[in-house]
């Protein structure tokens, strides 16, 4: 064994998943088994990956293929850093507390209106939890009416 | 939280998996060699992502095993230092709180690392916070959210015979999370309030 690059790539949840859900859909098409480790490793994957409250336990699903550079694109002019788009993908923080966990001094890089703005977008972008919206009623009006 | 990383490697197929596509059988291959394995340095192998080259099969004097030399990317699950992950409560102990994900336990986040006001429940074992007069309840397979701060690598080969034999295995990979910062903690308290 030998390691030629240690980084290749960096991949997101939802890559990961839509990785793994077609190699299962593979493997029962052809009805075969993978080895016995990577059938264990690969259901509790999916497992953690589908529980709430990651953002991928939601049905149908919110993702969709383009919506990671659809996101990039629209986040690019605040400037984030690579670990923090792929944060974002990955928690898609609902809130400005939520966000203020996954970028590092918000406070001090962004003022309240782009904090808000950022939050928007990846709702608007990644959607959200249907029920989270309704117990969360009052933070999002309370957001919004700041915006209106 | 997943990376991919490329390695090189000889793949041995046996005859028994003659009857199977080459590529099938290098794929099971090295998901057998791999998946759910750690590699030191650079983390938890997932699952084979994609096969870029492969040599001629060669087959060598004595045995009947075919060798490939294989280059191939694996999902492999390494957090940044700093990254935000949820995972949930697998018990807590005086000296701070272990946590796990479903395929990977061994995260802990040390005493040092709760916020302000958390002190050890000795007859319930478990840790709470004191949060503007109200006590906030790190329950067992509560889901939090946490910040990994640091990693631990423990190589598992043998030593040789030098090695006192009793020496408990230390778990290969370890990471030591954070739970000190505004909105870390049981996800209950910042997203249902």
């Amino acid at each position: 064994m030998k390691v030629i690059e240690a980084q290749n790539a960096v991949l997101t949840n939802y890559e990961v998943l839509q990785h793994l859900s077609q190699q299962k859909n593979l493997y029962k098409l052809r009805k075969r088994r993978g080895p016995p480790n990577l059938e264990t490793v690969v259901r509790e994957l999916i497992q953690y990956l589908q529980s709430y409250p990651n953002p991928l336990s939601q049905k149908p699903s919110a993702y969709t293929p383009n919506c990671i550079s659809q996101l990039l694109e629209r986040l690019s002019p605040y400037e984030l850093s690579k670990g923090e788009v792929v944060m974002i993908l990955n928690l898609r923080p609902a809130s400005v507390a939520a966000l203020n966990t996954v970028i590092e001094e918000m406070a001090e890089r962004f003022n309240d209106e782009q904090q808000e703005e950022m939050v928007n977008i990846i709702l608007e972008v990644l959607g959200q939890f249907e029920a989270s919206a309704n117990a969360n009623g009052n933070e999002d009006d309370a957001g919004e009416d700041t915006n209106a | 939280m997943f990376i991919l990383t490329k390695f090189s490697d000889l793949v041995q197929i046996s005859p028994e998996d003659f009857s199977k596509h080459s590529i099938v059988a290098i794929e099971d291959n090295i998901n057998a060699k791999y998946a759910n394995k750690v590699v030191q340095k650079i983390g938890l192998c997932i699952s084979l992502y994609d096969v870029l080259w492969t040599s001629e099969g060669l087959i060598g004097h004595g045995t009947g095993l075919v060798n490939v030399n294989v280059e191939f990317r694996m999902i492999v699950f390494r957090p940044f230092k700093g990254e935000v992950m949820l995972g949930r409560i697998r018990s807590s102990t005086p000296s701070g709180i272990h946590l796990r994900t479903d395929f990977f336990d061994d995260i802990f986040v040390p005493y040092e690392e709760l916020p302000q006001g958390a002190e050890y429940n000795h007859s319930e074992q478990i840790w709470i916070w004191n949060f503007d007069e109200e006590r906030l309840f790190y329950d067992n397979h509560e889901m939090v959210r946490f910040q990994v701060i640091d990693e631990e690598w423990h190589d598992q080969t043998p030593a040789g015979p030098t090695a006192a034999e009793d020496t408990p295995a230390k778990t290969p990979y370890k990471i030591k999370g954070s739970m000190a910062a505004e909105g870390l903690g049981v996800c209950l308290w910042w997203d249902g309030a």
